[in-house]
């Protein structure tokens, strides 16, 4: 995500070994080159960045153990001296202090207000970590990279030499490698050393760093030596595990801005901004006015500030963020999202301070999980334990009211269902009965508050049964079964649904929720085709849909009358109205094979990415629970590992006969 | 009004209600601004620097100590009439101080563990902050308050603009100080969170957690914190004593108390 200049200077290739118990002579070399040096040391418990006077003062042998809300300091069982990964400091202390005079005013005899001239003496910062480097060149983005400057940050900025070093380990807290800022060194640094046993692997990314380092008792390091510095990064890398899904961050939060977990974690969080004071690259302040009593001579400091403030967002006469939700959520979204709008990037690098040092334990990483989850990769399974599992078992419904869709079709709306029903998701089907009728499986085409609607096509004796019921009947359910459509896939992309026939049918539910969420989604769209007018199903709703600014409805059929004034021809004649870019498309396809297979290559050839369709297969079911064989396909059982399959998972068994 | 303006001192005296003195205390400490303040104001009623009485009105009332006998109901409504600004000081009179913790035991028995005679001494049920009873200009926290927040406030007045009392909380001093936190580096408790700022972090400086002295500040998400702190293994009668402390009668302190349960008198 943040990308670092790669070290400018072919010296920085050349690698040096510096013992251990030389590494004192870096710390006198920096002094002596006249530089206050910072670096990390003991105190209060914790390892912090102060001056320090030699390599006695650093923290040989330490390593601190940190997760949400806790830090604490452990022995090592070596001596490494880096072995530890950041603390409560961060180098912005140096860069950007904490309160900062930054101007004065008078008024007696003359009147006019000074300017002190920023006042940086050069000062070496040792230790620097790679996400630290990150975000000091996210602050240079944002004090020096726009019209007005930070002239005080400038000049304390250049005269910092930075000795960065290489995590050897890393903390509960650090997802660096989530962020893309490390754990690897790429530039930014005067000095790079790397720790392996014994001593360091060293190498100049500057000439003044190369000056440094010529002065230093060095040697080359053996071929082993250099391979160690190398895995020892790499280890790292592993010991963090699998990067969070960040890819698209910045957009998926932006359509969560409603989303109820705000409130749920404004009710923890303490509003005390310790994340803020801790975090390295938040940038906010306020002056602090002070006079002597007369009001003649006055000075202005500057402080770090926090959004987390009451009074941060106040004006005159109202509050913009008067909510404490409000206000996690201008914490959490500049971080993730409005920091790349503001200055390209985002504005965390992963160092993890924020999850230590809050004191309630909130971790940015469980919220953006929970507020902005990532895209699903694969379909999940079942969501709901099925009632009624077993081949013979039923759990009984009841029939509320039927209503005819075309001539053979109807909708029964079923009451009194378990509650498993009621929880079970768009594309998942149930097995229905009826006593002296084999089960058969039908689509949930819709979920209401207290039921389900089944949409039934007479087309052999159960299903013409089940539309000859009336209210009052009572049926027998097993499940809900199968998989469902991945919705939350689609988050932040084109959704597009493709229905042919009957094939709306597992399909409606899937539009309500696409309906309601139509805000997580670039655009919502439906594309329906039927034979003929008459055949179309959900009329109704479809004339809600057309009329709805959530989704567009474009809507075709084989043949009509001259009544008709919509569009004739297949389904796939309306694609060429799609305009956005497919890439961006997650398309959910179902109606006859035939015309899934038609739409499946019009949309494949647009650019919709195979893994990123979804179709609903239809095979003979008679247990629906993958016990009786009948649904096979190649190696899949369609009742449980589908109906919905995304097309990659399908492979060539999706166009291929006889299967 | 009979004295404002830029020639005239503006009137000031200090009333003591029930209270420690530790915060008029304060306004004599101030050795490096006593001489200027003195030389500004016209300190007329102060019972800790003068025996001198003279009768209102005045221009700033500063009042030290909680409503806490039947007596000084009047005295404070008499005090508001003779009063232009009415500043409230320490903990005491902006959160009922100390004594308030009676407010949650039985009053009698209270009084009898404390006073010798208890039947000698008239004292209300309650000890109350100087809100309750009449309306506060302004107001100076802290057991006892901050030094600098008081020349801060005598000089805004002087020069005519809004002091610059912040409500942060004390973490944020804190932070900006360096200090490594004491509850996330040792598992202490700290009232920092939930505290309002002004006296720089001075507990935790001194290596202890806050106990909140300067009560609390806005919208202080108390009932997260009190969650927090139990959630760390403290038994509820001990995280009920953190919150009942100078402030612990001022809200949302005063609903976690009642929530954590009754003081045993
Ligand atoms: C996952 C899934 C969801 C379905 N959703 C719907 C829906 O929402 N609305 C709808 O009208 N139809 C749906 N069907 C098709 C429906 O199951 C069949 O139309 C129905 O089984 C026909 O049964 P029948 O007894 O009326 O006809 P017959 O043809 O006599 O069927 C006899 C038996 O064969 C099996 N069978 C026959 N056709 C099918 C078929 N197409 N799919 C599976 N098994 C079959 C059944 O076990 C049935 O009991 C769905 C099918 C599947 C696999
Ligand atoms: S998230 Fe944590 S550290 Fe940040 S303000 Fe809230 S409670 Fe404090
Ligand atoms: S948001 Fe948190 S993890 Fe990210 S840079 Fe700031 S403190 Fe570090
Ligand atoms: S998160 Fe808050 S404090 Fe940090 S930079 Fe953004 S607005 Fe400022
Ligand atoms: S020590 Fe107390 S005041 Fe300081 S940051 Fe921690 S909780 Fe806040
Ligand atoms: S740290 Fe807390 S208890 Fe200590 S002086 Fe400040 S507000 Fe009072
Ligand atoms: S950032 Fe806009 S006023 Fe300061």
């Amino acid at each position: 995500m943040i990308t670092t200049p790669a070290p400018s200077h072919a010296a920085a290739a050349r690698q040096w070994f510096l013992a251990r118990a030389d590494l004192d002579a870096l710390i006198a070399g920096l002094r002596d080159s006249g530089r206050r040096v910072i670096g990390p040391t003991i105190r209060e418990d914790a390892i912090v960045y102060d001056e320090i006077q030699s390599a006695a003062d650093l923290p040989a042998g330490w390593h601190d153990e940190q997760s949400a809300g806790r830090y604490r300091l452990e022995r090592r069982t070596d001596e490494q001296v880096f072995g530890y990964t950041v603390g409560p400091t961060s180098w912005k202390r140096f860069t950007f202090p904490p309160n900062l005079p930054i101007a004065s005013a008078h008024r007696t005899g003359s009147f006019g207000f000074e300017q002190p001239t920023p006042d940086a003496p050069p000062v070496a910062f040792v230790g620097v970590r790679a996400c630290e480097i990150a975000a000091l060149e996210i602050q240079d983005r944002v004090f020096l990279g726009g019209q007005f400057t930070d002239e005080d940050f400038r000049a304390r900025r250049a005269s910092a030499f930075i000795v960065a070093v290489q995590c050897t380990t890393s903390s509960g807290t650090c997802f660096c490698t989530s962020m893309g800022t490390g754990p690897e060194v790429h530039g930014g640094y005067d000095i790079l050393m790397t720790e392996i046993d014994g001593g360091f692997v060293v190498h100049a990314g500057s000439p003044e760093g190369a000056a440094i380092v010529a002065k230093l008792p060095t040697r080359r390091p053996s071929h082993a030596e250099a391979g160690a510095a190398v895995d020892r990064v790499e280890s790292v890398r592993t010991q963090m595990g699998e990067p969070l899904p960040m890819a698209g961050i910045d957009e998926r939060l932006k359509l969560q801005l409603d989303h109820p977990r705000w409130a749920v974690v404004a009710d923890r969080c303490v509003e005390c901004g310790n994340c803020t004071m801790a975090c390295p690259t938040c940038f906010c302040t306020s002056v602090v006015e002070k006079s002597d009593m007369e009001g003649k001579r006055s000075t202005t400091d500057r402080q770090w500030d926090s959004c987390f403030d009451v009074a941060f967002a106040k004006v005159a006469g109202g509050d913009f963020r008067s909510r404490p939700r409000d206000r996690y959520r201008q914490w959490l979204t500049h971080k993730f999202s409005t920091w790349f709008d503001q200055f390209g990037s985002s504005g965390c690098v992963g160092c993890g301070r924020c999850i230590t040092w809050c004191p309630v334990a909130i971790d940015v990483r469980e919220e953006l999980g929970v507020i902005a989850p990532p895209i699903a990769p694969v379909i999940r399974p079942v969501a709901v334990e099925p009632v009624a599992a077993s081949p013979g078992s039923y759990s009984i419904a009841r029939v509320a009211a039927v209503r005819p869709e075309t001539e053979d079709t109807s909708t029964l709306t079923l009451t009194d269902v378990d509650p498993a029903f009621l929880a079970g998701r768009p594309g998942q089907f149930v097995m229905i009965a009826l006593p002296a009728f084999p089960a058969v499986p039908i689509s949930i085409s819709r979920f209401r508050a207290n039921g389900i609607d089944l949409t039934i096509r007479a087309v052999g004796p159960t299903s013409t049964a089940l539309t000859n019921l009336h209210p009052g009947a009572k049926v027998g359910l097993r499940g809900p079964l199968g998989t469902f459509w991945p919705v939350e896939e689609a988050y932040g992309r084109h959704a597009v649904v493709v229905a042919g026939g009957v094939g709306l049918s597992p399909l409606h539910g899937l539009v309500d929720a696409l309906v309601a969420n139509h805000d997580r989604f670039e655009s919502v769209s439906l594309f329906y085709g039927s034979r003929t007018p008459e055949d179309q199903l959900f009329r109704d709703d479809l004339d809600t849909w057309s009329a709805s600014k959530a989704i567009d409805v474009a809507i075709t059929v084989d043949r009509a009358g001259p009544e008709w004034k919509g569009r004739v021809g297949v389904v796939t004649g309306l694609f060429d109205m799609i305009s956005w870019d497919c890439t961006k498309v997650t398309a959910f396809v179902v109606g006859p094979e035939r015309m899934m297979q038609a739409s499946v290559q019009g949309l494949i050839s647009k650019g919709v990415p195979a893994d990123r369709i979804c179709v609903s297969m239809e095979r003979h079911m008679e247990c629906g629970i993958g016990l009786c064989g009948h649904c096979q396909m190649a190696g899949r059982f369609v009742c449980k590992d589908g109906p919905v399959f995304r097309l990659n998972e399908l492979g060539d068994l999706f166009n291929r006969e006889g299967i | 009004m009979a004295t404002s303006g830029r020639t005239a001192r503006p009137r000031v005296a200090v009333a003591k209600f029930a209270s420690c003195d530790g915060c008029q205390l304060t306004l004599l400490d101030l050795e490096d601004e006593l001489l200027e303040i003195v030389s500004r104001f016209d300190i007329v009623e102060f019972p800790e620097a003068t025996s001198r009485r003279s009768p209102g009105p005045y221009d700033i009332v500063f009042v030290e100590g909680s409503v806490s006998a039947p007596e000084h109901i009047d005295q404070i409504k008499e005090l508001r009439k003779q009063a232009r600004i009415l500043i409230t000081i320490g903990a005491c009179a902006t959160a009922g101080g100390i004594q308030a913790l009676r407010n949650w035991a039985d009053h009698d028995a209270y009084r009898a563990a404390v006073y010798a005679h208890p039947e000698w001494i008239e004292s209300l049920a309650k000890a109350t902050p100087i809100a309750e009873h009449v309306k506060v200009d302004g107001e100076l926290r802290g057991c006892p308050i901050d030094p600098g927040q008081l020349t801060e406030l005598l000089t805004a007045v002087l020069v005519g603009r809004r002091p610059q009392i912040r409500d942060e909380a004390v973490c944020r001093e804190c932070k900006r100080k360096g200090i490594v936190c004491l509850v996330v580096a040792r598992g202490e408790a700290c009232m920092g969170p939930v505290t309002t700022s002004g006296c720089n972090a001075l507990c935790p400086s001194y290596d202890r957690g806050c106990y909140g002295c300067f009560g609390p500040r806005a919208n202080a998400n108390a009932k997260s914190w009190s969650t927090g702190l139990l959630r760390s293994g403290r038994p509820p009668e001990e995280v009920r004593r953190l919150f009942a402390g100078f402030t612990g009668y001022a809200e949302p302190f005063r609903s976690v108390i009642t929530e954590l349960g009754e003081t045993k008198g």
